[in-house]
């Protein structure tokens, strides 16, 4: 549950789904700040705007009646307010109140907030402060209790839409990002089985289609491409085969009749050589085949033990020939994926290289431990500069081409050992060179 | 033996057919497959040599469409492809055997015999005997005129290898194939060193011979 967690949170449908939620987030913070701001604003001009009318109003019946007038007007108006929203002071000289339904304002003229100390909550009104002539001051003032209702109601609607907003685009960001996931991870399978030699695999792809389709479409062709190029790969080596080994096993033949009838040295150079060209031919295909990858197809479950057993047992003869001991040290119950042929190839040409770069009558090593094989002799070994050249083709170092070989030895260890993910390092052995191959883990 | 070649290279044909024919086989051969089926499926051959690369129909064609047929005639291919999956592919197409080219003639003559002179898969024999050897099977010992040899599994399928071509000549490479499981050449005398220890633990009179440039027999000591 946690890994599978964390695995989503590493997909490309995690982040298009967060970055989908921020977005909607901050679009409906923006539209829900504004609508608020400029709501409340309006709301709060009106109530500006209905206290200039009424200062009007009552300056207007101040003129036409003085101070009584304007008294009897705040009466009249105060009983018409159902509401009770609306506030008024008419104050003498002195401070002493004439009329209205304030105790005591500030004698603040022009506009001010002011605090109300109701019965029932407290609250803010707005308020516009006249001196009147002779003295006498009026207060007109408004309840902000209204302004501040509406706003918490578009607060609470803002609120009720973002949360409709974050979960809409949780779901749609998981909808999308789901497909997206779903469809990388098809590619993925896919990809992986021709990885592993299923050459003839190709990704789904609708006619017509999305972005994804028409990538799966080019990674097809690039597929058809590659399998094309290996199956010329493979017409290649049938015909180097048919038109080349068969006459030169011809030749081979002739030469052979010819030895036997007449016996000499020359003829039987010749029929040698003619055996290096046939085996250079033959390393040179397995090498290409190896490295195509098609042979991870017909991997199985290998008993390494078995195998590095055999190789041991190859060439303890061919050591002692040498006069060299070859110790094996092998783990039993070692298994790995592969080609069991292949495997039991690269290590025997791996012992043999040592075996003859070895001192002569020193001991050769093989080894194998759970997680890899070490094959050691206690030879010249190789100068660390020259280390990556030896699994080149035809590569051979100048102090060892006095000895046999075609070069291709170690060529075709590092392509088994890259077709099964088994990591090659040479190292100095103090004396002599040690191959160290790491197994893949399993 | 009477035995039918299918090989499309003429020269390469001429040199079996004469090494065949030297060994004293009757060999028939033909040039493409089509023909090579006719003719394996008309007339009672003991061996089948066929080459994989053919006109018309190719080698393994012909053998699996020879053992739909019913043809149990055992069947050796020859092959100038040295492909890693090639010799598993001919030996499940039904092929009783599988030889690279370029190969010696020696090699090609004691894979004919051990092929021709199978025994019956019914006839299974138990005991496995040459002179006063004798390897049970069943009860995996091996005497010799009643004293018990201990051997090494490894020794032990040498010899049961060796018993059962009893008579023919085996080649390092079949003993490479059928004793160690190895189906490329590496340069080892590991043939040469398990066959001289096992002689050592048979003793005298000695039962294998060395045949020099082809191989080993075993059989008993001529009187």
């Amino acid at each position: 549950m946690i890994a599978a967690l964390r695995r989503w949170v590493g997909t490309t449908g995690f982040r298009i789904t967060l970055l989908h939620l921020l977005l909607t987030l901050l679009g409906t913070l923006l539209l829900a700040g504004i609508g608020y701001w400029a709501t409340s604003r309006f709301a709060a001009q009106q109530i500006a705007a209905e206290i200039e009318r009424d200062v009007g109003v009552l300056l207007g019946a101040g003129r036409l009646g003085g101070v009584p007038s304007i008294a009897l007007s705040i009466e009249a108006r105060i009983a018409a307010d159902r509401s009770l929203t609306q506030f008024f002071l008419l104050a003498g000289p002195d401070g002493g109140r004439i009329a209205g339904n304030l105790a005591v304002a500030p004698r603040r003229l022009g506009w001010s907030t002011i605090e109300l100390d109701t019965a029932t909550q407290d609250s803010v009104m707005l308020a516009f402060g006249t001196a009147l002539p002779g003295g006498h001051f009026l207060l007109i003032g408004r309840d902000l209790a209204p302004v501040r209702e509406l706003e918490a109601r578009l607060l609470g609607a803002a609120g009720w839409v973002g949360g409709a907003a974050i979960l809409l685009a949780v779901g749609g960001g998981l909808l999308v990002g789901r497909s997206v996931v779903r469809r990388a991870a098809e590619m993925e399978r896919a990809l992986a089985l021709v990885e592993a030699g299923r050459m003839e695999t190709r990704l789904a792809a609708r006619p017509g289609g999305d972005e994804f389709d028409r990538l799966a479409r080019r990674v097809n062709a690039t597929l058809d491409r590659l399998q094309a190029s290996m199956a010329a790969l493979r017409q290649v080596s049938d015909d180097i085969a048919h038109d080349l080994r068969t006459p030169l096993t011809r030749l081979r033949r002739r030469l052979e009749t010819l030895a036997e009838a007449t016996p000499g040295a020359a003829l039987e150079e010749a029929v040698a050589e003619c055996d290096r060209i046939l085996e250079i031919f033959a390393a040179l295909l397995r090498i290409a085949e190896v490295e195509s990858g098609a042979r991870r197809a017909a991997f199985t479950a290998v008993d390494l033990s078995a195998v590095v057993a055999t190789v041991a047992e190859l060439h303890a003869s061919t050591a002692l020939e040498r006069g060299q001991v070859l110790v094996a040290d092998i783990a039993s119950g070692v298994t790995m994926q592969g080609d069991r042929e292949l495997l039991t190839q690269m290590l025997a040409n791996l012992v043999e290289n040592a075996i003859r770069h070895g001192r002569a009558d020193g001991t050769v090593t093989l080894a194998l431990h759970d997680d890899g094989i070490t094959v050691s002799d206690d030879g010249p070994g190789i100068p660390a500069e020259a280390r990556d050249l030896v699994f080149r083709r035809f590569h051979r170092l100048d102090a060892a081409r006095a000895t046999p070989g075609s070069g291709l030895g170690l060529a075709l260890v590092a392509a088994v050992a890259g077709l099964h993910g088994i990591g090659i390092a040479l190292e100095d052995a103090m004396p002599g060179l040690r191959v160290r191959l790491a197994l893949p883990a399993q | 033996m009477r035995i039918l070649l299918v090989e499309d290279d003429a020269g390469t044909a001429a040199d079996i057919v004469r090494a065949l024919s030297g060994a004293g086989h009757l060999v028939n051969h033909v040039a493409d497959g089509r023909q090579g089926l006719l003719e394996a499926i008309g007339a009672g051959y003991d061996v089948l040599v066929v080459d994989r690369m053919l006109p018309a129909l190719d080698g393994l064609g012909l053998v699996r469409a020879l053992r739909a047929a019913g043809v149990a005639t055992p069947a050796l291919i020859l092959t100038a492809r040295a492909g890693i999956g090639d010799r598993v592919e001919g030996l499940d197409a039904g092929a009783d055997d599988y030889l690279p080219k370029p190969f010696a003639i020696a090699e090609l003559l004691a894979r004919v015999n051990a092929l021709g002179r199978r025994p019956a898969l019914q006839a299974e024999p138990t005991v496995l005997r040459v002179a006063d050897l004798e390897l049970d099977l069943l009860r995996r010992t091996a005497t010799r005129g009643g004293q018990r040899i201990e051997l090494q599994p490894r020794e032990w399928r040498l010899l049961e290898f060796l018993l059962r071509h009893a008579g023919r000549v085996v080649t390092r490479t079949m003993l490479l194939e059928g004793v160690w499981d190895i189906h490329f050449d590496p340069r080892t005398s590991v043939v040469e060193t398990h066959v001289s220890r096992l002689r050592g633990k048979l003793g005298a009179p000695d039962l294998i011979q060395t045949l020099r440039g082809s191989g080993y027999v075993i059989r008993a000591p001529e009187a």
